[in-house]
């Protein structure tokens, strides 16, 4: 039970840190995702 | 009632931005490529945040809680599994890479492409069945949420789901998948904030020693080994490996994604990158389940397992984890984290109702009027059809989600109903791509018995989900492989097409 423990102890602390980081770089770096992607949909509309 | 004046401040605040911003989505919809593919050009960042927003809703934290409450710590085999397939998948393109390429709208579409008009439109049939149903338990269990942390009288719960499902409905009509999208992006920051906050919230107020005491005296072993614990066992770990690569490969709305990238290399990063998303959207909402156990278990025994007694009313497992959140958020932070829920409510609702009628108008709708001899639609005609399914949807979700009860673990439920056709297709899919040999008569067998096998052993015979999921996915391959040696080779000239696309 302690070996199963200490496992899943580690894959929550991983799971948490993943969460939280790519939560973090994904808030910063979407926002130019999407004004680009807006851009290309307004040069698809107009051709 | 729980709500203060600030805590429905935010919420309200957070409807109408999202309602606005998800309405300005419709000027940038052209064509039907647009409303349904996001016009094949989302980049790495926002197709994680539109792929993880979709399929982590109310509904997801509901059910993981549950496992969690029931099972322990031996529940996050299911999340390990689901996040580890889904980064493998991302790793090697399986699938994936081979559906961009093709530049597909739907699943289905594959098996015109590969097999016969008709096996997409039976395909699309199955799909729509069982991704209706499969949604069809969302509304109910998510005003569930809503009542319990708000404080909300039961009696006015269909009168606000159906509020809820009107305004995300309003915007993804008019703006497909652009609106979902961009409304995916702010929910998906607002969900992962409330998911972060409630998770320290939980782990704090039950105490990470009390949280590991309670399972060792509630569940002894079984509470930490999944292959000990009576639920699981070697069959359901296997079940949920088979079970999730079809999932990450073959499920309309994760697929959606897939096809809305910019390039089949993009596809392959959003899906690895959200594999790691996936092991906190299972684990994160287990953790809540277990910590409401911990608070909150203190009634009689069900199943080995004391049900949750909260403040004198002895309440469903599925309730624990809610009533938990009614008691130890403060108001505002209580504001932020039902905002973020709702967010995640509207995320999941509005890209399945897309992904669904989708389905019905591209692969159901479409190919039976050209069949009997009709011309195609134009970009325009086509984007009608779409929204008229997508109305179809909504109202048969009104009236069944609101009232129909699913027996057992929802989890269970939603993995039995999504089988119905998962089976079938991903064992077509797999046969498509990678054995030269399937052709059509393989892929109607394998079709029906995947539906037959998850249909007739779980709701008639009453078999176990693990055993029934097997069934389902065994039934499909011999169906597939006895059908293709038996029927006509008609396949090579597919494969080549398919190749030379």
């Amino acid at each position: 039970m302690n070996l199963w423990l200490w496992f899943w102890t580690f894959c929550l602390l991983v799971a948490g840190a993943s969460f939280a980081f790519i939560t973090v770089v994904v808030t910063i770096k979407g926002a130019k995702d999407l004004q680009q992607w807006f851009k290309t949909l307004q040069q698809q509309n107009r051709e | 009632m729980n709500f203060t004046f600030v805590d429905w401040a935010i919420v309200a605040t957070y409807l109408a931005a999202s309602v606005g911003i998800g309405l300005l989505g419709k000027r940038y919809v052209g064509t039907v490529s647009h409303y349904l593919v996001a016009g094949r050009e989302l980049g790495l960042y926002v197709g994680i945040a539109t792929l993880a927003a979709t399929e982590i809703g109310t509904i997801t934290f509901m059910y993981n809680a549950e496992l969690g409450y029931k099972y322990g710590f031996a529940a996050f085999a299911a999340a390990i599994i689901s996040g580890i397939v889904m980064i493998i998948v991302g790793r090697t393109g399986f699938v994936i890479s081979k559906f961009r390429e093709l530049k597909l709208m739907t699943v289905p579409e594959y098996f015109e492409i590969k097999y016969s008009r008709g096996l997409r439109i039976v395909t699309g049939i199955l799909v729509a069945i069982g991704g209706i149903l499969n949604m069809g338990v969302f509304l109910k269990i998510e005003g569930e949420f809503l009542t319990i942390v708000s404080g909300i009288n039961a009696r006015h719960i269909v009168a606000v789901m159906t509020v809820i499902l009107l305004l995300e409905l309003l915007y993804t009509v008019l703006g497909g998948m652009v609106s979902v999208v961009i409304t995916d992006f702010i929910q998906y920051v607002l969900l992962s904030i409330a998911t972060i906050l409630v998770s320290i919230y939980a782990v704090y107020f039950a105490g990470w020693g009390n949280i590991v005491n309670k399972v060792t005296t509630v569940m002894g072993d079984g509470g930490f080994d999944p292959i000990t614990n009576p639920k699981f066992g070697i069959t359901f770990l296997v079940w949920q490996i088979l079970l999730w690569f079809s999932v990450h490969t073959c499920w309309q709305t994760t697929a959606m994604r897939m096809f809305s990238t910019k390039s089949p290399e993009t596809s392959k990063r959003v899906m690895t990158w959200t594999g790691f998303i996936f092991l906190g959207r299972g684990m994160l909402p287990m953790l809540w389940g277990i910590a409401a156990l911990t608070l909150y278990g203190t009634g009689a025994l069900s199943n080995g397992v004391p049900a949750p007694v909260v403040n004198g009313a002895t309440l469903t497992p599925i309730d624990a984890m809610p009533a938990m959140l009614a008691n130890i958020l403060g108001p505002g932070i209580r504001g932020i984290v039902v905002a973020g829920m709702l967010a995640a409510t509207m995320s999941v609702n509005s890209s399945y109702l897309l992904g669904w009628s989708a389905v019905i108008s591209q692969d159901v709708i479409l190919p039976i009027r050209q069949a009997l001899g009709k011309g195609a639609l134009s970009s325009r005609g086509q984007i009608f059809v779409n929204r008229v399914a997508n109305l179809f949807v909504s109202l048969f979700l009104m009236f069944w989600g609101l009232y129909y009860t699913p027996p057992g673990a929802v989890y269970l439920y939603l993995n039995i109903t999504g089988t119905i056709f998962l089976a079938g297709a991903f064992v077509c899919v797999i046969g498509g791509i990678y054995w030269s040999r399937s052709n059509t008569t393989g892929g109607y067998v394998a079709m029906i018995s995947g539906a037959a096998g998850a249909i007739i052993p779980f709701f008639f015979l009453h078999w176990s989900e693990n055993v029934t999921g097997f069934v389902a996915f065994g039934l499909a391959g011999a169906g597939l492989i006895v059908g293709s040696l038996l029927g006509r080779q008609r396949a090579r000239e597919s494969q080549e097409a398919i190749a030379t696309d």
